[in-house]
Formats: C-alpha cells, structure tokens, sequence
C-alpha cells in the first residue's frame, strides 16, 4: 500500500493525468464530433450506437494511450537511475505491482470520465430511454480487460526499455494492427483486438436504405473464445512482466 | 571472542557467458572499518558490491550480511540495515531533493526528522526545494549519499562516491566518510579505482584485479609493505654478492643491480671498502622506495590506473 502510494507522489508534476486527459480529449471531440445530428432512427437506437463508436475509437485509440500511460509511469524510473535502489528497498515484485496497481486506477478514473461524458452527451442529443446498464457494466467490465492487458504489455517493455522509443512505436503499431483488424473482422485473439472483441454491440449496415441496425451480440463459440482470451492476455502480460522484471538485474 | 565480520562472502563468483567478472572472492569487512575496495576499471568491484546488495545474482559463492546468509528471501530485511550510493546517484529529476528523500524516507521506515538530520549532513538544506534536474552533479551526488544515510544504517555501501565531483567535493565527501564510523557509528564500504583516494579514506582495504582480490588487510599493513632498500651496481655482481653474503646480507638480482636490505651508515661504509679491496668498481649506490603506488601496481598488474 505504501509502495502504491508512493507510485502516485512519484508522478508528481509529470503532468501524467494532463497527458492521459488530453488522450481522452482528442478521443472524446472525434466522437462528439461523429456522433453530432444524430437522424430519428440514430436516436431511437442511441445508447447501443454509443456503445459500438465506442468500441471503436477504443480499438483505434487505446493501444497509443496505454503505451503513453505505460511509458510516462516508468519512464521516470530510467532517468533517474533508480532501479538499482528501489531494489534494495523494496522487492522487486512488490515495485513491479504498485506500477501495475497505479497504472490500473489510472485506467479506471479514465474509463469512468470517458462513460460520464459520452452517457451525459447521449441525453443532450435526446438518444430515446436510458443506457442498459447490465450492457453498460460488461461493456466496460470488458474493455477495461481489454486496455488493462494492454497497458501490462506496455508496462512489461516500459519497464525493460530504458529507450521508451520502443513501448511507444509497439503502442502505434498497435493502434494499427487495430484498424486493419476492423477491416477483415469483429473480434480478435491479438491484444490489439480486444477492445473489438469486447463490443457487446453489433451493427448491421443496409446499402440500400443507408440504414445502420444496432443490436446486442450474440457470441458465437469463436467470439467467447476471443473474449476469455483478452483474460488470458491480462494474465499472460502480468506474469510475464512480473517474472521479466524480477530477475533482470540491475 | 572473535569480533562477527559485517560482510563475508565466501568463494564469490560472476560470470556472464564465458567471461569471469569475479572470481571466488571471499572479502571480510570488520564493523566500525572504512573498507577501501580498490581495483582498475573493470576489475569487478562494482559487480561485487551489487552482489551484495542482491542487485546482481551470483554464479556461485554465498553473502554473509551482518553474520546470516543471504538468500532472495532475506534480502531485503537485512538490507534494512545498509544504505547504499551504486555508480551515480539515483533520483527524480522533476521532484525536489527533499521530496526524493521523503520517498526513501518512506521506503525505509525511518522518521521524518532523518530527512532534515541528513539534508544538513550533506550540506543540502538550502537547496531541499530546489529540483533535482537543476542540481549540479556534486548536489546530486550529495543527495545520494543523504538518502543512503537517511535511518543512519549499520553498513553504508559507496560505490565511486567521488566520481564527477570537483576538488573541493572529492575532498568534502572524503572528510564525511571518514567521519561516518566515529560519529554515527557506521561502517563504510568505499569502492574507488584511486590509490590516493581509498589511502586518505580507508582503514582497511581490499584490492581486486581481474575479479579476484588479490590483497586484503589493513591499510597499515599495506603501508608495511612499502620497504626501502639499497641497490648497487658493481663492475662485477657476483663478487660482490658473495662479500655481502659473507657479512650475512642477502641480496637479490634484478636488471644488473643488486639489492639489498637498507644498511647504517657505518655498514654501509665498510661494504663499500670492502667492494674497493676487492677491485670491485662501484658504478651507483642508490636508495629505493617501492611506494604504495608500486605495490598497488604490482598486484594489480601495471596496465592499471591509479
């Protein structure tokens, strides 16, 4: 706890939470931005419609954002040189964990704005009834798995890299590999991929009428096996970072 | 009863693929010394020292800290009884030096009011405000030794403390360690690459060349060894060796001189008459030192700095 604690007095005036909120920010204008005029049948399907933008601009997004999280929590680490004392201090795995914890209620506070703000501008455009919330929570029960196994890759070579010129071209390509699995699928077993896998929202687009049709999912075995996967990134990138981090010496 | 060793490590050794950084390396260093490990660059006292603060893993050999073997499990709880400064200081750039002290602070365990105790130590008390990332390396370095000293440990492990400091630092930093054992009660593990230095610091000392510490003693003992003797070049050596054997002085052979143990002036005398009976022509008589320097170079082989 007080090794936690210490995460949060370390990051101090790194302007970590200006960075992330400003991530946030450039994401929130796209889709405020793409959400705006909403058409009457948009409004009738609002709350589903916002959960699949979503979805996406976190498919797009996150990868860079968790990298840049990653990065700027141990970043300060490299420059100052401090590994070789904090060890003596502390255990390796306990530092290792307050990184991961930071990083975890970071990601959490953020999550939490990013549904306030969308939820709040889906009543100012007068999207008809309420959000689900049973959708709400696994929406973002999930994609919080999902950017949290991300953020752990990103944490695993932060913390190995002293040059964080490589988390963050990985934190791109990412981003990315995103965008080309959106083109050929709606799930994936990649990392980069699971905030796609963890939409509970599909859409079906009409050619003719131009119409999009919003509809909760239902998971084939393929797609509950993409989601149960996005878990087992989330322990495979924690144990391999905890494991990689122990016994590099310093 | 014998007095328990700080540190012991037994057969100490690290290797990384085929080449041996240190090599069954068994040093003592008794409480209260200021233990100077000098050795060239390279040589392995920096590996060493990390192996004993568990930074490094050893290929083979055990670490005795404060007389209970030390595993992965122990580590840390008898760590909290040493402070150490490895290489260059450690720090947060962008946190003031008394907020990087509050941290350590923290992860120590100590109170509060070590923070102050040792920012006036190491003269820093005007600049607790200031950020680290503006600090001269001298402050830096200074900051180091303050969060190696914050809970006042047992066992302060430096590792070329005085590496970037000025004249009037290096000199500051050598009078605060020295001063560590009698005012705090703390002993000090003092690596350097300099003779000079680790004399004017030291009490003890262990010297390593090529990962294997090829001396280990007390600086007193060290200076013992810093003899003088006579060396004479004769027209004939031989003879000459044979007349002072006959006056029971043994001699050695080197590069044509012959050297002897230094001599009273009177005995002296009467070799050189002797040597002049003999038809023995006296080319040079000289007096030799072998310095500290000389020894130091000896044993870790002359290609070192000092």
């Amino acid at each position: 706890m007080r090794t936690l604690q210490l995460e949060f007095y370390k990051i101090r005036r790194r302007k970590v939470w200006l960075s992330m909120f400003a991530m946030l920010g450039v994401q929130l204008l796209w889709g405020l931005w793409a959400m705006r005029n909403p058409k009457d049948w948009e409004l009738a399907s609002g709350w589903m419609s916002l959960l699949y933008s979503l979805s996406v601009l976190d498919g797009v997004m996150m990868p860079t954002i968790m990298s840049l999280l990653a990065s700027r929590l141990a970043d300060i680490e490299h420059k100052g040189n401090t590994y070789k004392q904090l060890r003596t201090l502390r255990p390796a795995a306990s530092l290792y964990q307050a990184k991961a914890l930071c990083g975890l209620i970071i990601l959490v506070v953020l999550l939490a704005f990013q549904a306030a703000v969308f939820i709040l501008y889906g009543y100012c455009l007068g999207y008809e009834g309420n959000p689900d919330p049973r959708y709400y929570l696994l929406s973002y029960g999930l994609k919080f798995a999902s950017c949290l196994s991300l953020f752990l890759l990103q944490l695993l070579l932060s913390m190995l890299f002293a040059n964080q010129m490589i988390p963050l071209v990985v934190g791109l390509g990412g981003s990315m590999v995103a965008l080309l699995i959106m083109f050929v699928s709606h799930y994936s077993f990649l990392p980069w991929g699971g905030n796609l896998s963890a939409s509970v929202v599909g859409m079906d687009w009409d050619e003719n009428s131009r119409i999009i049709t919003y509809f909760y999912r239902e998971y084939s075995p393929a797609e509950i096996a993409a989601v149960v996967c996005i878990f087992v990134w989330v322990a495979v990138f924690y144990l391999a970072g905890r494991i990689l981090f122990t016994r590099r010496e310093v | 009863m014998a007095v328990q060793n700080l540190i012991e490590t037994h057969n100490l050794t690290k290797r990384y693929g085929k080449a041996l950084s240190v090599n069954t390396l068994n040093m003592k260093v008794p409480p209260g010394a200021v233990y100077g490990f000098l050795g060239p660059n390279g040589a392995g006292k920096s590996t060493t020292l990390k192996m004993i603060l568990g930074l490094v893993k050893p290929t083979a050999g055990a670490i005795t800290l404060f007389g209970s073997p030390m595993d992965e499990k122990n580590r840390i709880r008898l760590l909290a009884d040493t402070g150490s400064l490895i290489e260059s200081p450690s720090y947060y750039g962008h946190l003031s030096g008394e907020e990087n002290l509050h941290i350590i602070q923290t992860l120590k365990g100590c109170s509060k009011s070590d923070v102050d105790e040792v920012l006036k130590i190491v003269r820093l008390t005007d600049a607790r405000k200031k950020l680290v990332g503006h600090y001269s390396l001298g402050m830096k370095q200074r900051l180091g030794l303050a969060a190696a000293l914050l809970g006042f440990p047992k066992l302060l492990i430096l590792d070329e403390p005085t590496n970037g400091l000025d004249p009037a630092g290096i000199q500051e930093m050598r009078e605060l360690i020295c001063s560590l054992p009698t005012e705090y009660g703390i002993t000090v593990v003092v690596s350097s690459h300099l003779l000079s230095e680790i004399d004017q610091m030291a009490n003890h000392v262990g010297i390593i060349r090529k990962g294997e510490l090829v001396y280990q003693n007390t600086l007193e003992s060290l200076h013992a060894h810093a003899k003088e003797q006579l060396a004479l070049r004769v027209s004939h050596t031989s003879i000459a060796a044979d007349l002072l054997r006959q006056e029971g002085i043994e001699t050695t052979q080197e590069d044509g001189w012959l050297l002897l143990p230094m001599l009273e002036d009177a005995l002296t005398a009467k070799l050189i008459r002797n040597l002049m009976a003999q038809n023995v022509s006296l080319y040079r008589l000289e007096q030799r030192e072998t310095s500290l320097e000389d020894i130091f170079l000896t044993l870790t082989g002359k290609e070192s700095s000092l």
